[in-house]
Formats: C-alpha cells, sequence, structure tokens
C-alpha cells in the first residue's frame, strides 16, 4: 500500500516536469530512462527517511515546475566575477548552457564540450557512470529530467581556471543542470562555481555534478553559495578517484533560503588524498545542510574533512557526514570535524557524523562541537574599544576564517573573505 | 580623574565589594594590595564594564562622567585600559588586525580618520619595542600560544598602542619571572606621565620595587581597609596581611 503511495506521489510531481519538452539524443535516451527507473524504485522523501531527516522537502515537492531557458538580454553578472581572477567562464541560463555569455579555452588541454558534441565513447565512459549517482530522489530525477550540461575535460595542467556561473530567474521555474568534469592522467583543473539569482519566486535548482579525477591527476572544485530569496536549492556532487589522485571541493555558503548540498567521494585508486571543507552561516529563517559521503574503498589513502558554521536567528544547520573504510582499505588516514557556533537561542544545530570502518589498520577521527561564541573573548576585545558586533564579526571570522584560508587561489580567497566580512 | 565612592557590586547574588572608596589624580600610581578573594579582581572587572556583575549602590566618576552609564567599548574609548590577569586567547583573530580594529574604532567615535597604515606600523614598532615583544609574535594570533610572560608584555604593549588615560592592572606580575617583570615596568614606567594614572593590582610587593606607587591601598572583605604610602607595602610584605585580617575583625 505504501509502496503505491509513494509511486503515485513521485507521479504526481513528476508528471509536470516530464510535459517538458527536453533535448533527446539517442546516447542519452538510455540514461533519461535509467533515472525514470530509479525513481521508480525510490521512496519518495519525507522525513521519515534518514537521509531527509533534517531537511524538509515539501516546500520543494509541492509546487509543479517548468522549464524555461530564458534569453539572455538583462543579465549581470559582475557581481560573482573575481577582481584580478583571469578564468575561462562557462554560463549557463535556468540550467541551459549559454554560449553568448561563454568565454570558452581554445587549447587542446582543455574540452568544454556540450552533450552534442560529445563523442559516444565520452558519454558512455562518464554519463552516469559514478558510483551512487542515482541513490537520491532527487539526482534520480536530474538524470532523467537534466536540462542540460556540458562535459569538460583537462588533458594537461590548464593555465586558468574555470568560473562556471549559473543564473537562475523566474517563478516556479526548475533548473537542473547536469555537468561532468574529467581530469585526464597527470591533468589538473580547478573549478570555481557561483551562482546568481534575480526574481526567483518557488525557484527550484537541482543540479549534479560528476567528477572523474584519473591517475595522478589534481582537481579542486570551489562553490561559493550566496543567493537572494525565492530559491531552493539542491546539488549533488559525486566524485570518483583513481590512483595517487587529489580532489578538493570546497563549500561556502554564505546566505540562501533552502540549501541542501552532497558532496560524495569514492576512492577507487590507492594513495590518494579528498579534501572536503565547507563554511556556513545560516541567518533567520535560513536552512542548509550538508550531506557528505568520503568511501576509501583502497588503501594507503588520506581524507581531510572540516566544515564549520555559525547559526543565527530562527536559522537551521545540517551536518551529516559518513566516512567508510572498507574491507581491505588498508592504512587509512580518515579525519573529518565539524564545529558550530550558535548565535541565539533560537538556533537549530543538526549535526551527525559517522564513521563505518572494516578495514582494521587505519588512523580515523572524527569529533562534532557545537557551542556558543566565548564571551570572555567578547569582552576582551570590547575592553579594548572594539564594539559588541565587531567583537563578535571578528570573532566569527576567526572561526569561519579557518575554513576560508584553504582556498589556494589568492584572488578567489580574497573575494571570500571579504564576503565573509573578513580581511 | 577616577573617584569611586561607596561601589558596591555583586555577583549571582553574592555581594563582593561592599563599599569601596578611592580617589585617584592625574599622574598618580595607586597599588591595590590584599588577601586572595578580597575583590581585587573584581573592581578591575567592574571598571572595566564586565557585566556579570551588578553594581548595586555607589557611584564612579571618570573625568567628570559618570562610568557605570557606559558600555565596556565605551569606557576603553574614554580612555580606561585594564590589563587582565589572564589574558583571553583568540585563535584566528591577528594582534595587528585587533589592534588596528581597536584603534580605529576608538578614533571613529571621537569622529576622527582611522590611523594610516605606515603610521600604524611605525607605531607598532616603536611601541612593541618598549616592552621587547618580538616582530613574530605581533603577526601570530591574539595571544594564542603565547608564554606567561609574553601575554603580560602583550598587554602592556596593547596599554601602549592604545594610550589610556587610566591604566588597571590586575595582578600583571604574576607568573612573571624577574627578567619579565623588570621589563613589564619599565614599559609602564614609560608611559607614565602627568595626564594619566595607573592603579596596580598586587598580591606581592615586589613589583612595587618597580612600579613605585603614591599610594597604597589594603582591599578586604570587598572594602579598602587601609591606605598609605609605598612603605605600608613593605610593612605587608613583612608582616603579612594576618594583622590588617585581625584589625578589621576586632
Amino acid at each position: 500500500m505504501s509502496s503505491t503511495l509513494t509511486t503515485n506521489k513521485t507521479q504526481e510531481f513528476v508528471s509536470h516536469i516530464a510535459e517538458n519538452k527536453l533535448a533527446v539524443w539517442n546516447e542519452l535516451t538510455a540514461i533519461r530512462e535509467s533515472g525514470l527507473e530509479a525513481l521508480a524504485q525510490l521512496e519518495f522523501p519525507t522525513t521519515r527517511d534518514e537521509y531527509w531527516k533534517y531537511s524538509r522537502t515539501t516546500k520543494i515537492t509541492k509546487n509543479h515546475y517548468h522549464f524555461n531557458p530564458i534569453a539572455s538580454a538583462n543579465i549581470d553578472l559582475s557581481e560573482v566575477r573575481i577582481e584580478g581572477l583571469d578564468a575561462y567562464e562557462i554560463v549557463m541560463v535556468n540550467g541551459f548552457f549559454n554560449e553568448e555569455l561563454s568565454s570558452l579555452p581554445k587549447t587542446d588541454v582543455l574540452e568544454v564540450k556540450s552533450f552534442e558534441e560529445c563523442t559516444t565513447e565520452e558519454l558512455t565512459a562518464y554519463f552516469s557512470q559514478n558510483l551512487d549517482t542515482m541513490s537520491n530522489f532527487f539526482s534520480a530525477l536530474n538524470t532523467a529530467y537534466f536540462s542540460e550540461g556540458i562535459m569538460i575535460i583537462a588533458k594537461g595542467v590548464c593555465d586558468k581556471p574555470i568560473h562556471l556561473i549559473h543564473y537562475s530567474e523566474g517563478e516556479k521555474v526548475i533548473s537542473q543542470p547536469r555537468n561532468l568534469f574529467v581530469t585526464k592522467k597527470n591533468a589538473e583543473l580547478s573549478i570555481i562555481k557561483s551562482s546568481v539569482n534575480k526574481n526567483t519566486a518557488d525557484f527550484f535548482y537541482n543540479s549534479v555534478n560528476e567528477f572523474f579525477i584519473g591517475e595522478n591527476s589534481h582537481m579542486n572544485y570551489y562553490v561559493i553559495q550566496n543567493y537572494e530569496e525565492g530559491i531552493n536549492v539542491m546539488s549533488t556532487n559525486v566524485a570518483t578517484q583513481e590512483k595517487n589522485s587529489t580532489f578538493s571541493a570546497f563549500n561556502y555558503t554564505l546566505k540562501g533560503d533552502w540549501i541542501r548540498n552532497n558532496t560524495n567521494v569514492f576512492v577507487k585508486g590507492e594513495h590518494c588524498e579528498s579534501n572536503l571543507y565547507g563554511a556556513y552561516q545560516p541567518k533567520e529563517k535560513q536552512h542548509i545542510d550538508n550531506h557528505t559521503i568520503m568511501d576509501h574503498m583502497m588503501p594507503n589513502c588520506e581524507s581531510n574533512e572540516q566544515y564549520k558554521g555559525t547559526v543565527a536567528d530562527k536559522a537551521t544547520g545540517v551536518f551529516n557526514g559518513k566516512v567508510f573504510v572498507r574491507k581491505d582499505a588498508q592504512k587509512i588516514n580518515a579525519f573529518q570535524s565539524n564545529n558550530n557556533i550558535l548565535l541565539s537561542d533560537d538556533a537549530t544545530m543538526n549535526s551527525k557524523p559517522e564513521l563505518e570502518i572494516y578495514a582494521d589498520d587505519v588512523k580515523c577521527s572524527h569529533g562534532s562541537t557545537s557551542g556558543q561564541l566565548d564571551e570572555e573573548a567578547v569582552f576582551y576585545l570590547q575592553s579594548r574599544g572594539l564594539s559588541k558586533e565587531s567583537a563578535t564579526a571578528l570573532l566569527i571570522g576567526a572561526f569561519l576564517g579557518e575554513v576560508v584560508e584553504k582556498i589556494k587561489i589568492p584572488e578567489l580567497k580574497e573575494k571570500v573573505l571579504g564576503m565573509y566580512g573578513m580581511e | 580623574m577616577i573617584s569611586i565612592k561607596n561601589l558596591h557590586a555583586s555577583i549571582d547574588g553574592k555581594e563582593i565589594l561592599k563599599g569601596i572608596n578611592l580617589e585617584v589624580k592625574a599622574g598618580e600610581v595607586h597599588a591595590i594590595m590584599g588577601p586572595n578573594g578580597s575583590g581585587k579582581s573584581t573592581l578591575s572587572s567592574v571598571l572595566a564594564g564586565n557585566e556579570d556583575y551588578e553594581i548595586t549602590e555607589g557611584s564612579v566618576d571618570f573625568m567628570g562622567e559618570d562610568l557605570l552609564e557606559y558600555s565596556t567599548e565605551e569606557r576603553a574609548r574614554m580612555g580606561i585600559f585594564l590589563a587582565f590577569q589572564y589574558p583571553i586567547e583568540i585563535p584566528g583573530v591577528s594582534n595587528m588586525n585587533f589592534l588596528r580594529t581597536a584603534i580605529n574604532e576608538t578614533r571613529e567615535s571621537k569622529g576622527e580618520e582611522p590611523i594610516a597604515a605606515k603610521e600604524f606600523l611605525a607605531m607598532v614598532k616603536e611601541k612593541s619595542a618598549l616592552v621587547e615583544l618580538d616582530n613574530s609574535l605581533l603577526k601570530r594570533y591574539v595571544n594564542e600560544g603565547f608564554s606567561g610572560g609574553e601575554k603580560k608584555r602583550n598587554e602592556i604593549f596593547q596599554m601602549a598602542m592604545l594610550e589610556p588615560k587610566l591604566a588597571i592592572l590586575d595582578e600583571t606580575d604574576s607568573g612573571l619571572d624577574i627578567d619579565a617583570l623588570k621589563i613589564v615596568s619599565h614599559g609602564v614606567n614609560t608611559l607614565k606621565n602627568k595626564d594619566n594614572a595607573t592603579v596596580v593590582i598586587t598580591h606581592y610587593q615586589r613589583l612595587l620595587d618597580y612600579i613605585v606607587p603614591d599610594f597604597v591601598h589594603v582591599l578586604y572583605k570587598g572594602k579598602i581597609v587601609k591606605s598609605g604610602t609605598k612603605e605600608l607595602a613593605l610593612e605587608l610584605e613583612e608582616k603579612g596581611y594576618d594583622w590588617i585580617k585581625e584589625e578589621v575583625n576586632a
């Protein structure tokens, strides 16, 4: 009985999305169908499901959405551009690639192409080939009904980072970009993802990014989330690492009504390094949720995970970090921490670190703290002439700054520090 | 400069200060001594505006203003400086950033322009030399990983940078070896002039060999029970506090 209900709910939600005409290519038909099959199997997300326990999705699933590849006439992206940084720009508007607004690389080292331009081999090698791409309802939804996407393949050390800018606009619009990032053997690539939203209401942004980090390659993925009102953000990132590779994901959430980030890393080769960093500062009634999976499948690897947040007013923060160390994945160093400061009595933080270790020769640690601002430190700063507001800001900056300091691109670091009000 | 009259203060319903009277004039150095638990640190916290304490009675006049009406930061900007007995470590906030913010907010409150970078650096160089504070410490986070002596020197360095009217040194000598004590005292003495005043809170007479007070007061059970000149400190060093306690309790 309940499974029928689930299916009905799914059908009800999906039927409106299915009315939209989306591009179809032969190679992708099977992929879209696999997404539909997954959707039919998956439970409709409710808070009864552990994965969605702290993040109610009703405000997303109650709406009927349409796709809208709007024209680019009045799009201003200047606020997210990074001063002094020379980067390739890829602009997507409501989930559709916009070549006119983009400045693409003209180099053999770095290929950026639409799925139409991809070879069958490239698509079958990567699209939905990451483990766990479709284990959650919304990434399956993206697989079935992705709006458009691009394939980025780095074949060597890239001279400039890619700045991927997502622009969102409209009411009850759904945007489902699907992007694939590949670093081939010995390649190096940094990607910065920024977002701009204007005049959004009940907008649903549901992206899936897949990362393939080839042998001895390095990939850095920076995400800056600074959303105006009216947009609910579901962002799923799934990465697979081959041997001797390094993958680092940095997530900086400044503001957003409702954000859920799923960042899952599967390490399939030995001698890899994985870094997951995040800072968030929900205020007012915002809801910011970070779910991560760090899956060590092979021995001799290292992972570092650090998420820090301040929760103010009536806002809610969620952190759920799972670390798996599979059987035979010996000599793993896995470190995870989540630290939170609650700035008001009405603020909520749900923090759940989880370790599942099936190997016996590993070094793993995890820790979670949630506390208040150090009042003695506030008094100390005030006694030197700082106002309570700037003393508080300075201490918050120091707390979150530790994660911002991890950014390896100086111009970006400066911009993000500035966004958090630090210098 | 400051006139404290019948000051009563309590914390969590417990009265610690039970009627303090103290008058400090510009150019003077006052020492406040007393046994543990007599209320010395409470007095300094109350003057700095620590809101953990409740003022139940009395008044504090600071340069013609009702000090108790002002917030901690306003008092600091008016020229009150408290050198902490236990300076707080603040990871993530650099000493320099902290001091520049402190100076600029004080300037802003007086309608002045922010300090120029060059002027600030010159000032840092001069004042840090005064307490022999290593440059590398200035770039580090506030007090984080500093030794006890370095923390106290950092307090006096901050004092030198902020140029207060009234400096209250709360047990600044505690935990200092004789060399560090000399450095800190030298700093304090150099900053002394006819327009400012210093209140030295200490348990031991030793510090007063280096920072010579004009007046010495004994605080006991929340009151100043005896006042005198520097000779009183020597007498306390020699005889301890028992005779004072006996006099009071008699």
